[in-house]
């Protein structure tokens, strides 16, 4: 085996920045691998996707803590915006897995897991628009109208702010917009059976289940 | 950072006790069953009666003992390099000492202890970072009784790095021990770095049997580190209150202390306890007891106040098996040893009125002493931890995780336990839905089928080989169990 060429040596070291949790390197190295004529779409699967995946296969074997992900995430998010315009300049985009709308239901303003899903989301290739907290049966409509996407996530904490999920749901087939997206569910009071109880499409216990989750339903291998 | 702490008596109270034992030791005296001992006793001023072998210690020669007593041991691991430091408020974990059962983790059955399940209880304690010292915790009935002490004593060094908690029932038992240390460390190191430390238990009330005082002289006379366990029960052999059995106890500790500092001054002494609460519905001596808690910790107290290193059987639980009771009683002693600072908290993986070693219990009680020992450690305050710039940057509403802050002190600042489950309901459901006692289990397992020992230099290993067959041939043994 010869010496590692630049590119390889680049985009080793991007994805090691990632997972370290290192925004600033990041920074540093893309603009690197910019201005070493690298391949951005390369550096953006290779390095940052990657990178974040790996923190994501440690926790799940107990070696990192979630606090490690985000970060990983993080840092990922820093070095994509920086891709992201090089990738524009070459006349390309970014190629999504696919759309994901996601917010926590309405009368619950726990942020934290939806959060971390919709990063891990982001991280694993999709495009994640997060409506944020509090979010009314009404605004999920309206999102599924504007953004049109593949996927509604819908979170929420509290047993009592559990019953939005089923208000929500509701709301949508009212719309009649049920069958042009699937709808996940999650949040700590939340069941499998729960999801199937008020005609989710799925459900995931943790945040790296609800990255398998979304590519099952849309049929993503990987 | 004010260190959490728990101090039972007060200052008056302390002295009160001090005072009260040495009117005992002076009026009432104590019973040495050991000629020389008593000779000893009578030379050095104290009054003897040598055909009731009672000897009436006076104050002073309590206060000239207690000056001679180091106040602190070190006790190394067989490597010669890492030690604990027995001194001040520091806690060490420690395996229940000397069962004659071993409760098989494999299928529950209670059984006589062979030597294969002493080695597996080392290893598995070898494993395990919150148990930092090993006891000679079965006796192996595989072997002839008469060498069974030295051969716990064997199994245990092949099998384990950490420091060894025992002592002899045998009169050759101390010198044997001697040899056994000299071969792993050499003849000079024998009392500069000892690697055991050996057991010398008065009878209550008030007495000193000829194997013990020969154990506790033999100690003196190599100086290697001397462990004097008084074990009464309280209302049986010793008053039923606590401050009376303190007073007692505290009597039978420094008559053993004069006895060790005047064979030879400045012999390492570990001032130890097992107290037990008889039960007299059962007619039992309970270890589990909350009041063992209050006298492990008035006990540690009172050998603080003489600057002596303490030791309490603390961990034994009453429970017949690895269940709840077990868990809980372990670990409000746990706590308490932490918190009043006894420097070595004994009894990690015992249950079985003290006289069964069970792996599920053992490895449980790693987590237990991991808990207890985070607890001891108390809050961290300076600017850092305060983290008013990390809050004022995070802001309302915002999230925590992903700064380098969080990162750094979850880690620092949080104990994670082993076995204990934290996992969502579901996980823990797609998991297997497992208790305890079963996580436990499987625990076991993983380490005796994963966890190497590290292995003896092999020169090591064969004079530790030679010393122990030269033992065995002295009784005409020939045939030995595999280790």
């Amino acid at each position: 085996m010869g010496k590692m060429s630049v590119k390889e040596e680049l985009i080793k070291r991007l994805k090691e920045a990632v997972v370290s949790g290192d925004p600033e390197e990041v920074s540093k190295i893309a603009r690197k691998i910019i201005e070493a004529g690298i391949d951005p779409l390369e550096a953006v699967e290779k390095a940052l996707v990657a990178g974040v995946l790996e923190l994501g296969d440690m926790w799940v074997r107990g070696e990192a803590f979630i606090a490690d992900v985000v970060a990983a995430a993080d840092a990922m998010k820093a070095g994509l915006s920086i891709l992201k315009n090089d990738i524009a300049k070459k006349g390309k985009s970014v190629k999504y897995l696919g759309r994901i709308v996601i917010g926590t239901v309405e009368g619950d303003i726990h942020d934290i897991g939806k959060s971390i899903v919709a990063t891990l989301w982001e991280a694993s290739g999709f495009e994640v628009i997060d409506l944020g907290v509090d979010v009314s049966p009404q605004r999920f409509v309206e999102a599924i109208k504007s953004y049109n996407p593949d996927v509604v996530g819908m979170s929420a904490l509290l047993t009592t702010s559990m019953l939005k999920q089923k208000e929500t749901i509701e709301a949508i087939k009212q719309a009649g917009l049920r069958d042009k997206v699937k709808i996940v569910i999650g949040g700590a009071p939340t069941t499998e059976e729960w999801a199937r109880e008020i005609g989710a499409d799925g459900w995931a216990p943790d945040a790296f289940s609800a990255v398998g989750l979304v590519k099952r339903l849309l049929g993503i291998k990987g | 950072m004010a260190r959490p702490r728990i101090e039972v008596l007060d200052k008056n109270e302390v002295l009160e006790i001090h005072w009260r034992t040495l009117s005992v030791l002076s009026r009432v005296g104590v019973k040495v069953d050991h000629a020389e001992a008593l000779k000893l006793l009578h030379s050095i001023g104290a009054e003897v009666d040598f055909n009731r072998k009672i000897a009436k210690i006076p104050e002073h020669i309590v206060k000239e003992a207690l000056a001679k007593t180091p106040s602190s041991i070190r006790l190394y691991h067989r490597d010669g390099k890492q030690f604990i430091e027995l001194m001040r408020w520091s806690t060490y974990f420690d395996v229940g000492s000397a069962g004659l059962y071993y409760i098989d983790w494999r299928t529950g059955e209670v059984r006589r202890a062979l030597t294969r399940d002493l080695a597996e209880v080392a290893r598995v304690t070898n494993a395990l970072p919150n148990i930092h010292l090993m006891s000679t915790a079965l006796v192996p009935s595989d072997v002839p009784d008469i060498i069974a002490d030295r051969w716990r004593m064997y199994v245990d060094l092949k099998n384990c790095t950490k420091p060894i908690d025992t002592g002899a029932f045998t009169l050759e038992g101390i010198p044997d021990a001697v040899k056994i240390m000299a071969s792993i460390l050499g003849e000079d190191n024998v009392s500069k770095k000892p690697i055991m430390m050996f057991a010398a238990c008065p009878s209550s009330p008030l007495m000193w049997s000829d194997l013990t005082t020969q154990n506790l002289m033999d100690c003196a006379k190599y100086r290697v580190p001397v462990h004097i366990v008084s074990a009464p029960q309280t209302s049986a052999t010793s008053p039923a209150t606590i401050a009376g059995t303190n007073v007692q106890v505290n009597a039978e500790i420094l008559a053993g202390l004069v006895i060790a500092q005047f064979t030879r001054p400045g012999t390492p002494v570990i001032y130890g306890v097992s107290p037990t609460v008889f039960d007299q519905r059962y007619g039992t001596a309970c270890l589990g007891s909350i009041e063992v808690g209050l006298m492990c910790a008035t006990f540690t107290q009172l050998a603080r106040f003489y600057g002596i290193p303490s030791a309490g059987y603390i961990m034994v639980s009453d429970a017949k098996t690895a269940d709840s009771q077990a868990s809980l009683e372990s670990a409000f002693g746990a706590l308490i040893a932490v918190l009043s600072g006894t420097n070595i908290a004994i009894g990690a993986g015992m249950l079985l009125e003290e006289n069964g070693i069970s792996l599920v219990k053992l490895v449980i009680d790693n987590d237990i002493a991991g808990l207890a020992l985070r607890f001891g450690r108390g809050v961290l305050v300076d600017v850092e931890t305060l983290a008013e710039k990390i809050i004022e940057e995070v802001g309302p509403g915002g999230l925590f995780l992903k700064y380098k802050h969080s990162r750094e002190w979850w880690r620092k600042e949080h104990f994670l336990p082993t076995l204990l489950d934290k996992k969502t309901t579901d996980m823990w459901k797609k998991s297997g839905s497992k208790d305890l006692t079963t996580v436990a289990k499987e625990y076991v397992e993983k380490i005796l089928k994963e966890h190497v020992v590290e292995p003896l230099p092999p020169d090591i290993e064969k004079a530790l080989d030679n010393t122990m067959l030269e033992i065995a041939k002295r009784y005409g043994i020939e045939k030995l169990p595999q280790v």
